[in-house]
């Protein structure tokens, strides 16, 4: 009988032109499940960011009871690590969509572990505004909408594209560990391949892909939030 | 005209009921500049977010034409909220938006269509001597200039009321004056009524025709700039032309303290005082200045060798009030203050 070594296990390699084969659909999942989550994150997070941040106290409603329970919520739902929560959640992902695993999987405790995260990082980005942009808003006659769009979410849009473009490399990170719940992705490659059969080769490749991926949200995010800043 | 009856303001805390405004009764006449000043805590900015109707006050009323607005809310209080334009301190524009964006902010969320909003914001400019920064990021202004927007935008919807609350403060001397006499020129052009809320005792004195003193909630002191200047009892009036008059020298007689009582009292009077009437007069110190309505001063002298009846009879005469100073008066040692 021949016990597999190290050596053996090295000898598994993927070799360098079989990569692409095998990294570019896992890149396009690890993106369909960040993108996916994004726009849940970016809209159920950020009304509870807006709702964080109105219902305080120089907020437009007021309500310290309200309040408490959203930041309550937001703290609750921060204090898990990612993997604890995924595997604290999966009846509730298993009564959502069905499954426990793949990518439909991996978007529920995504973005759930998404929403306070951003919710907060909009509540710091209008924290940072001026005062006097409620009053402003108000005394020019706005409605409770028009306050909210043109006096907080609009002139906090700068902060707000910084704090998506945090939020993108949490989920890039994140959908790497729910890679593990075989969501798919360039996470499920490094766990199966570069963990599991130490597959050198796609290891190092995720890796890279993982770090340029970072490099390029950072950058572009950067890019945006300077755009969007007036002098 | 616009009418505030009986203000009160308070709020509920865990320790307490805390008055901050207690019946605040004012008039401000249309043409008019009504300045409000106070220490810190004297419930200047609570007052300023009553009349702008940030705040729902705890009891009275807020008379716009005759019409409360004070117990409104909602979509009328939005709707009647053009009525009165506010100017804040610090200009509050918002950064992200260009001069012209900032200024069509009260016509865009009354849904006012885009080319008689533009029409309103190139007047509006013009107004204001800002029509080449139309463009201009708030960031790219000077305090003055970027004050001067925030009248723009205060005056966009037409208001009868133009409130400022500290508008000028942080600015430096030059914007100052320009901005106040840009609020001097709307006062009569439009014929808007003012009110001031400063601590600047200088703004009040240039621009205001009346002015309240506000006190531990209460308004302590009011009446036209000229007349508390022109008591001698006034501490308003001490604060507004404050002096630091040398002590009376050895060989005079007494102390006079004489203020401006007419608009246009003869600049050569104590030359007459001395040349004409044989009186021997030490100046200990005094303010002359101009006012929109005339000359406002408070001066005083040593004199000798002229009964004070006499000299009093005759300054008055000459439209100046004369008293006689024994002793210590405490509106003349009290701190003005400077900061909030």
């Amino acid at each position: 009988m021949r016990i597999p070594t190290e050596s053996a296990a090295v000898g598994t390699d993927t070799p360098l032109a079989e990569l692409p084969a095998l990294l570019l659909p896992a890149y396009g999942q690890t993106w369909a499940m960040v993108g996916i989550v994004m726009v849940l994150v970016i809209s159920l997070g950020g009304a509870m960011g807006v709702a964080l941040y109105n219902t305080d106290r120089h907020g437009l409603f007021p309500q310290a009871r309200i309040h408490a329970v959203l930041s309550w919520v937001a703290n609750m739902g921060r204090s898990l690590p990612f993997l604890v929560l995924m595997a604290a959640i999966i009846p509730f992902t298993k009564w959502v969509t069905g499954t426990t695993i793949g990518i439909a999987a991996a978007v529920v405790p995504m973005t759930l572990a998404g929403i306070p995260f951003f919710a907060r990082l909009v509540q710091n980005a209008l924290n940072d505004l001026p005062r006097e942009n409620l009053a402003v808003g108000l005394v020019t006659g706005g409605s409770p909408t028009q306050v909210i769009s043109t006096t907080q979410i609009r002139e906090a849009l700068p902060a707000l594209a910084s704090a998506i473009t945090l939020n993108t490399i949490s989920m890039i990170e994140y959908s790497a560990i729910a890679g593990t719940i075989g969501a798919g992705g360039i996470g499920y490659l490094a766990v199966t391949y570069g963990y599991q059969r130490f597959d050198m080769n796609v290891m190092l490749a995720t890796i890279v892909v993982l770090i340029l991926t970072v490099q390029i949200v950072q950058f572009l995010g950067d890019r945006i939030a300077r755009a969007l800043a007036r002098p | 005209m616009i009418e505030i009856r009986d203000l009160h303001k308070h709020y509920d805390t865990a320790e307490g009921r805390i008055s901050v405004l207690r019946g605040i009764d004012l008039q401000v006449p249309s043409r008019s500049i009504t300045a409000v000043v106070g220490p810190s805590g004297a419930g200047k900015s609570t007052l300023s977010h009553c009349i702008s109707l940030l705040e729902k006050p705890s009891n009275g009323q807020i008379l716009v034409d005759g019409k409360d607005l004070s117990a409104l809310s909602g979509k009328a209080l939005r709707a009647e909220r053009r009525a009165i334009g506010t100017i804040f301190q610090n200009s509050a524009l918002l950064r992200r938006m260009t001069v012209a964006e900032n200024i069509a902010l009260p016509l865009r969320n009354l849904g006012v269509v885009h080319h008689q909003m533009q029409d309103r914001v190139a007047e509006l400019l013009d107004r204001v001597g800002l029509a080449d920064k139309a463009n201009a990021y708030p960031g790219q202004l000077s305090g003055g200039q970027r004050q001067r927007v925030g009248i723009a935008r205060a005056l966009a919807l037409r208001p009868r009321l133009l409130l400022s609350d500290e508008s000028t403060s942080g600015l430096d001397p030059e914007s100052t004056a320009q901005v106040l006499e840009l609020l001097d020129s709307l006062r009569s052009d439009l014929g808007l009524a003012i009110i001031l809320i400063t601590h600047e005792m200088d703004v009040v004195r240039h621009v205001a025709d009346q002015v309240a003193q506000l006190d531990h909630g209460r308004i302590a002191e009011y009446g036209q700039v000229r007349e508390l200047v022109s008591s001698p009892v006034s501490q308003t009036g001490a604060k507004l032309l404050p002096l630091r008059p040398e002590p009376l020298p050895v060989g005079f007689d007494y102390e006079l303290a004489v203020a401006y009582r007419q608009r246009n009292v003869d600049p050569t009077w104590l030359t007459r005082l001395a040349v004409e009437h044989n009186a021997r007069v030490a100046l200990l110190g005094g303010s002359v200045e101009s006012h929109h309505e005339g000359t406002l001063g408070r001066v005083r002298l040593g004199v000798a060798g002229l009964d004070a009846a006499e000299v009093i009879s005759l300054l008055d005469s000459w439209g100046l009030t004369a008293t006689v100073r024994d002793g210590w008066e405490p509106a003349e040692t009290e701190r003005i203050e400077v900061a909030v």
